[in-house]
């Protein structure tokens, strides 16, 4: 199947709808299953380049984030009745911070609220996630208007070096395998973080100098060497979004 | 064209001055290459002709920079790119679109030029530099080679009279290199334009410079022709250590040249020494039938090779022939398709931990990938603590290997010579039986790839221990490598000693034996040993 070729801004303008959508319908079945269907439009449409894999990691990223609101929403937080499931040891807290505890009975109401919100947060990144990984950032530098200069050159930057570290992060891993340090724990993570944010440095000043020298911004006016058009595809997608939002 | 007139260069925070009352004056159509050991400022003085250094960069400049009139002081980069085209050390790192057209056009747009111009121009680079059939293609797919003519290609667009580059060969395979080369010189003399170009690898570069610029690393600088700076420089290409052991008045800088000037030595009969054949012990690593695919492409058919103690094996091959693939195997880090690699009697995909440091030590293209710690007594210390060896004993390795590095140096702020040094003795602290290096002298000077080629050659002397590396600097294979393994398109197409392989192939000859051919000699003392033994 060819892929679709769209406008860069058409799927940042579908996550933005989708999200207001979620958020106002705020029904966790909703919620899951328009996740499902951002992942099958991501599985389908994604190009075969570092930003199209980057999607992985924001599926990864935003269960972590799921599983750790979810364990920090059950034990810390205003007590809701209801049915108990099981008793943690409530830890004593000073006089002064009446109405919050840590531990206590945990409630299957405490447990869904905990993950219907937590289910939101994650929706909203994966949304957006979807949006950066179906979009290649090169072309949508080249939609923005020039007058945003700064602005355009840390989009680019943010962009283009985020998808980047995905693949550093695992050239950086296999090479501490490699020095035979382990990988498991939090301290396999230190150790990569370091050489990561210097090569990222590195890379987006060399990219910002790159830029520079090649006369980015410096006229007001840019021509175009092959214009983005808008097409009735783009029209699409922007509308299937907007329905989703109007049914909300 | 461009005026340096008494420029001085400081970064904050910096106790030296990188460079110190400079002038110079490039004229039209001028190729001035730029040499330095590494960190000596060549870099900055490249950004110092179109602003960069110091828009960019910060730092104080004193003195003044000017390029067809204009001067750096008063206008910022971006104003200054219809006039000079710059082609980063890392072409990669600075490309802003995502097909081979677009990136081309991307200077264009900004400069505001109308599409038609920009369509006649796109055409005319592409033919000028052979990118037609590439025109389409996603340049994250390109190769090293074509990445760097795609980005001096969107260099030149703009129609700039000025063409700077930071090591554009450094990460290309001989032939690639050539490629780019030839490029650069058929521009100078059919469009004059002026080229500054920065290069370690001298013998690539040497016989096309009009100048040279030699920093020496302390502020002084040196300009004069290839002649007059390499009569004396310590940083020469082995054709010009050729001139001077054999006593030559003059030295030439092109292959033609000292042929010219050695005929009669080359005349001569030699008593043909049979090569010394170095030991070899028992065989370390055997690889068989092995087969690597990656993303549905083979990376290597079928390869089987036995590397035994004592070996220094070079793993040569264009980009994309493989080499990397075959080090990542031995080292048990791919998966493999079929067939199999035994390191040392195990599979090295089974070791962890002190076992895989004590069998394999890795140093992988970027050296500081290894790295984490926050001064280099951290690093020392932390491979000490790894090892359970006796504490101390990492930082007097790396005080063997590169002297002088302040044990409070955070490793960023260290040359990428003493990084890859630092590297090194933190895997060496472990005591592996086979060091594995990927690409280790890309940024190395002469002095460094010296020290690196002495370091291996212990290293390799003792029992059974083995040395495979991966590179294209043929200088350093003619200097260190036993042996030679020549890869194609994944397949081993050559296997034989070093000095087999490299004669058998033009591309791949040192400078050393292509002055001396027929004579099979590779390196300056390979020469004077046989001249020597004739006497």
């Amino acid at each position: 199947m060819k892929k679709l070729s769209l406008h860069p801004l058409t799927w940042w303008i579908w996550a933005i709808g989708l999200a207001i959508a979620v958020i106002r319908f705020d029904s966790t079945v909703f919620t899951i299953g328009c996740v499902g269907a951002v992942a099958v439009v991501v599985f389908a449409n994604r190009d075969n380049a570092p930003w199209g894999k980057s999607f992985n990691w924001t599926l990864k990223v935003s269960a972590w984030i799921l599983l750790v609101r979810t364990i920090i929403g059950v034990l810390i937080g205003v007590p809701i009745p209801g049915t108990t499931l099981f008793t943690l040891p409530i830890l004593p807290l000073p006089s002064w911070m009446p109405g919050i505890r840590i531990g206590g009975s945990v409630t299957a109401e405490r447990l869904t609220s905990a993950l219907s919100e937590g289910i939101l947060i994650c929706a909203i990144i994966v949304i957006f996630g979807a949006a950066a990984s179906l979009t290649s950032p090169h072309r949508l530098l080249r939609v923005l208007p020039v007058y945003i200069y700064e602005f355009g050159i840390s989009i680019v930057i943010a962009t283009s070096v985020l998808p980047q570290l995905v693949t550093s992060v695992s050239r950086i891993r296999q090479a501490q395998k490699l020095r035979g340090q382990s990988l498991r724990g939090f301290a396999s993570w230190r150790r990569v973080a370091i050489p990561l944010l210097e090569e990222s440095l590195a890379r987006s000043l060399d990219l910002a100098a790159a830029m520079d020298s090649r006369g980015y911004g410096v006229s007001k006016k840019r021509s175009r060497y092959r214009p983005i058009k808008w097409r009735a595809a783009d029209s699409a997608v922007v509308f299937s979004a907007l329905i989703v939002m109007g049914l909300s | 064209m461009i005026k340096f007139s008494n420029v001085s260069l400081i970064y904050p925070n910096s106790t030296t001055t990188v460079l110190e009352n400079l002038n110079l004056e490039i004229a039209e159509g001028e190729m001035v290459l730029v040499i330095g050991p590494t960190g000596s400022g060549k870099s900055s003085l490249l950004r110092l002709i179109n602003g960069l250094v110091p828009h960019h960069t910060g730092g104080i400049l004193a003195g003044d920079v000017s390029v067809d009139g204009h001067s750096t002081q008063l206008v910022k980069p971006g104003a200054m790119a219809h006039l000079i085209g710059i082609v980063g050390q890392n072409p990669a790192n600075g490309f802003v679109a995502d097909t081979v057209e677009e990136e081309l056009a991307f200077g264009m747009e900004t400069l505001n030029l109308p599409p038609d111009v920009m369509r006649k121009r796109v055409e005319e680079v592409l033919d000028l530099l052979s990118l037609s059939p590439l025109r389409d293609r996603a340049i994250a797919t390109l190769s090293g080679g074509e990445q760097q003519r795609v980005a001096i290609g969107s260099a030149l667009v703009a129609h700039p009279k000025v063409l700077v580059l930071d090591e554009p060969t450094s990460a290309l395979d001989p032939i690639a290199a050539e490629e780019v080369l030839s490029i650069l010189h058929r521009l100078v003399h059919d469009l004059s334009l002026t080229v500054v170009i920065a290069e370690h690898k001298l013998e690539r570069v040497i016989q096309f410079a009009d100048r040279i610029v030699h920093i020496n690393g302390v502020g002084m600088a040196q300009v004069g022709t290839p002649e007059e700076i390499l009569m004396h420089s310590p940083i020469a290409p082995p054709i010009v250590h050729l001139a001077r052991a054999l006593g030559l008045k003059e030295i030439g800088v092109s292959v033609r040249e000292m042929r010219r000037m050695t005929a009669e030595i080359r005349e001569k009969d030699y008593v043909s020494t049979d090569a010394v054949h170095s030991h070899v012990g028992d065989p370390i690593i055997q690889v068989r039938n092995l087969s690597v695919t990656y993303d549905g492409k083979n990376a290597l058919n079928s390869v089987s090779t036995t590397i035994s103690s004592n070996e220094i094996v070079a793993i040569m091959g264009r980009n994309g022939a493989g080499k990397s693939s075959l080090l990542k195997s031995l080292a048990g880090i791919s998966d493999l398709s079929s067939g199999a690699v035994v390191v040392s009697g195990t599979n090295p995909q089974n070791l962890h931990g002190k076992m895989r440091r004590t069998s394999i030590g890795f140093i992988p293209q970027e050296p500081s990938d290894l790295l984490y710690g926050q001064s280099v007594q951290i690093e020392c210390e932390q491979a000490d603590k790894d090892n359970q060896i006796p504490s101390g004993t990492t930082a007097q390795i790396l005080q063997q290997l590169v002297p002088g590095i302040s044990p409070t140096t955070h490793p960023r702020d260290l040359s990428e010579g003493q990084r890859l040094g630092l590297a090194l003795s933190i895997v060496l602290s472990s005591n592996p039986a086979v060091l594995i290096l990927d690409e280790p002298t890309r940024g190395l000077d002469y002095q460094a790839k010296k020290e690196l080629t002495t370091i291996l050659i212990e290293f390799a002397r003792a029992t059974n221990k083995c040395v495979v590396l991966a590179t294209h600097d043929v200088e350093l294979v003619a200097e260190l490598a036993t042996r030679v393994l020549f890869l194609a398109d994944g397949d081993i197409v050559a296997d034989g000693s070093t000095l087999d392989v490299l004669l058998s192939s033009p591309a791949f000859a040192p400078q050393v034996s292509k002055v001396m051919s027929p004579q099979p000699w590779l390196k300056v003392s390979d020469v004077v040993s046989a001249i020597e033994a004739h006497q």
